[in-house]
């Protein structure tokens, strides 16, 4: 077996991998590098729940770890992807209310924030040192996540925003309590339905309706074009 | 016990993408609606409340009621919704490709907001609210024109972002229940057996996550920045959204506020729903104002009455919650009649704005009566219900403190003047064109008068000539007013019913209806 506190280490360099992608998604302009960046926090989510796996040895982890590696590594990003192609934009260069670097400070500051909050909240139960920092990138993270719905402009990075949250969330969840395991495949399948939603609005915002309607078609999400 | 019904809408739906007549689309969708709305009453006469059904099928007084009045709402929209789908295809707004979608995001909204509605499991609760989010999101989104997209995501964005939050809530609600109980749980019931058990910092912090979430799917300030939008862009079913959309989110409210009134957290926690709650009737009553667009004043005025409802709960004494609850009732009706009379304007006069009303009530009598009187409700002026609603509850919020009463009133009396400032702006307003003609009648009398006196005619008919022309020009320039919208009697009757139905509970207040609400204040454990 391996080493327990080794691997604790791990996770705590995986933690600090997790925040830098959560800021490069906030100040990141090309597109393209969002979504790369989104993946790999996926997959760092996904390696944190395998580790914590091999340290607990508990079976749900390992599921939640493939699920994960499954939707939000593949199927999401590669989704994402051909809709970026589809509508061809390649940097999101507007920010609404702030600008990157006002809301990197701003984030340090949510970081603090969290933690100085779940150390309130959380004095009267008894985590491990590992845990709560756990639960500290995850609030973190999902309030990052909402900087960056209400930062940027276009739809598919508010989108990225959006599902950062989510991680966020479920972070805090793995590190917090064990949730059931069908409560985790439910939001992931709520997750996916809101991509594919958000991500076909997007296309229609992104031209006129009748590009929209050819655009739908080349995607063929719905043949025909008969239900949308 | 879900599962079998989700199996069964399923089915149903499945049976509803296959006609390609509207009418038998909008007959299913009607015949859906309906059927809720019989069985939550079938279940409410014959059933020993609360029961439960495998384990997470619950039914209460509470989770009946809220149901009753999501399906009394959809009652109404269905019949509603195809006269003005029609008319939006005929304009061209709607693709008619897109009828389809639309039937079927409105029939699943139903299903999913009944499945939410009846999940003992919080965690349920949660997944079908979020679908819900995504069916309304469609509806809005539904029209060919860039604006409804805009509006779709943003209700999407806000309300999904903020129901992770909710979830963060529920996570720290399931440590909660594994501490005291051993193993962890999210099932309603079982949490407010044990709720006193818990520790009251960790209850409040997931009250107040839960309580983001919640509160911008009922659309209480700051987060209620999509509803506007929603409101005005969506077709018709922005009367849903406010019937069922907005009472799921206090529903939901209600649920964790009642965890809280047994553990010692309750005070802070009903500073937050007061709090939160005049903060909107605030930020409402002033944004009402000087609003122009008809839907937006009607979509601030549902925020002001979250508001209310929220500041009601808060207050927490039973009779307080028994007056919130029957106001959730009456504002639905209320607004649903007024947004159905704005959507006729809106068919009308292509525009919601203020300026481009004219002759309402000679072109529109049934829509412009109905947001007369409908505006006198919504105000809560006697006899229609809202004024018990309102009295009780402001009552009640003296024993707070008496500030309150005398803020949420000042803010109220602003609401109501917004109202009579639109009202009175846009319903004065008469083209030349009718002037001309009732001139255009008296000259043809005294032309009659004039003949038998033997006095000059050329002059006269000099004069009558300019005024027809004048007419003719008025006639041109509103001419795309004076084509009248024919309003189809299954956009109006739900409309008059709707209004009438409040009228009636303001006169007469059935004891059937009194008993349900004071089993439900009973189980929420108020005494």
């Amino acid at each position: 077996m391996i080493d327990p506190l080794y691997l604790e280490g791990v996770i705590k360099i995986l933690f600090v991998f997790v925040l830098i992608s959560a800021a490069l998604i906030i100040s990141t302009r090309s597109l393209a590098s969002v979504l790369n960046t989104y993946t790999v926090q996926s997959f760092l989510l996904a390696a944190v729940s395998f580790l914590l796996y091999l340290m607990e040895g508990k079976s749900e982890l390992l599921l939640l770890a493939g699920l994960t590696l499954a939707s939000k590594v593949l199927l999401i990003p590669h989704f994402i992807n051909r809709i970026e192609e589809k509508i061809k934009i390649r940097r999101d260069l507007d920010f609404t209310y702030l600008e990157p670097t006002t809301s990197l400070l701003l984030s340090i500051g949510l970081i603090l924030l969290s933690y100085a909050f779940l150390s309130r909240v959380f004095g009267d139960l008894a985590l491990s040192r590992l845990f709560f920092f756990g639960a500290v990138i995850g609030l973190s993270l999902t309030l990052m996540g909402m900087l960056v719905m209400f930062s940027r402009r276009k739809v598919i990075t508010k989108a990225l925003g959006y599902l950062s949250m989510e991680n966020g969330v479920l972070m805090f969840g793995i590190f917090v309590t064990e949730l059931p395991f069908i409560l985790e495949v439910l939001i992931i399948i709520d997750l996916i339905i809101l991509v594919l939603l958000t991500s076909i609005l997007a296309v229609g915002l992104d031209s006129s309706i009748e590009e929209y309607r050819k655009k739908i078609y080349k995607l063929q999400i719905w043949n025909g074009g008969d239900a949308l | 016990m879900i599962r079998f019904y989700l199996l069964a809408m399923g089915a149903f739906l499945a049976l509803g993408l296959l006609p390609k007549s509207h009418r038998l689309m909008n007959a299913l969708a009607s015949g859906n609606a309906l059927l809720h709305l019989l069985l939550t009453c079938a279940a409410l006469l014959t059933l020993d409340l609360p029961v439960r059904y495998g384990p997470s099928l619950y039914l209460d007084h509470l989770n009946l009621y809220v149901e009753l009045i999501t399906a009394l709402g959809f009652c109404a929209a269905a019949p509603y919704a195809k006269g003005y789908t029609e008319s939006l295809m005929e304009e061209g707004e709607l693709d008619p490709k897109n009828l389809k979608l639309f039937y079927l995001a409105f029939n699943l909204l139903l299903v999913t907001a009944t499945a939410a509605l009846f999940s003992d499991n919080l965690a349920l609760f949660w997944i079908f609210a979020e679908l819900t989010t995504v069916c309304a999101a469609v509806l809005v989104a539904i029209l060919s024109a860039r604006e409804n997209i805009d509006a779709g995501l943003k209700y999407v964005f806000i309300v999904s972002g903020a129901m992770l939050f909710a979830f963060l809530g529920l996570i720290f609600l399931f440590t909660l229940s594994a501490r005291a109980l051993g193993e962890g749980t999210l099932s309603w019931t079982e949490l407010m057996e044990h709720a006193s058990s818990f520790s009251p910092a960790l209850l409040l912090a997931s009250f107040a996550f839960v309580f983001i979430g919640f509160g911008a799917k009922a659309g209480i300030a700051p987060f209620h920045t999509w509803l506007p939008d929603a409101y005005a862009r969506a077709p018709s079913v922005s009367a849903i959204l406010s019937g069922l959309m907005q009472n799921l989110g206090i529903y939901g409210i209600l649920r964790t506020y009642a965890l809280l009134r047994v553990s010692d957290s309750a005070p802070q926690a009903s500073f937050i729903l007061i709090a939160a709650g005049l903060f909107s009737i605030a930020l409402a009553a002033f944004s009402m104002l000087q609003q122009r667009n008809l839907k937006r004043l009607i979509a601030f005025s549902s925020v002001e009455h979250m508001g209310l409802l929220l500041i009601g709960i808060g207050i927490g004494t039973p009779l307080a919650l028994f007056w919130a609850l029957f106001y959730m009732l009456i504002h639905v009706l209320v607004k649903e009649a007024l947004l159905f009379a704005a959507g006729i304007l809106h068919r009308q006069y292509g525009s919601n704005l203020r300026e481009d009303v004219r002759d309402v009530f000679e072109l529109q009598p049934h829509a412009a009566w109905t947001l007369v009187l409908g505006s006198i409700a919504i105000v809560g002026m006697p006899p229609f219900p809202l004024f018990p609603a309102k009295f009780f509850i402001l009552l009640e919020s003296a024993a707070v403190s008496p500030y309150l009463t005398l803020a949420v009133l000042l803010l109220l009396i602003l609401a109501a003047a917004a109202f009579a400032n639109f009202l009175l702006n846009a319903f004065s307003r008469v083209t030349k064109e009718k002037t001309a003609t009732e001139e255009g009648k008296g000259e043809g009398k005294e032309e009659k008068k004039g003949e038998t006196r033997g006095e000059t005619r050329g002059e006269r008919e000099r004069e009558h000539g300019k005024e027809t022309k004048h007419r003719k020009k008025s006639h041109q320039s509103h001419q795309n007013h004076q084509n009248r919208y024919t309003v189809k009697a299954w956009m109006k009757i739900p409309m008059l019913l709707m209004l009438a139905l409040a009228l009636l509970l303001g006169i007469w207040f059935p004891e059937q209806l009194k008993e349900l609400l004071e089993a439900i204040v009973l189980e929420l454990g108020y005494v």
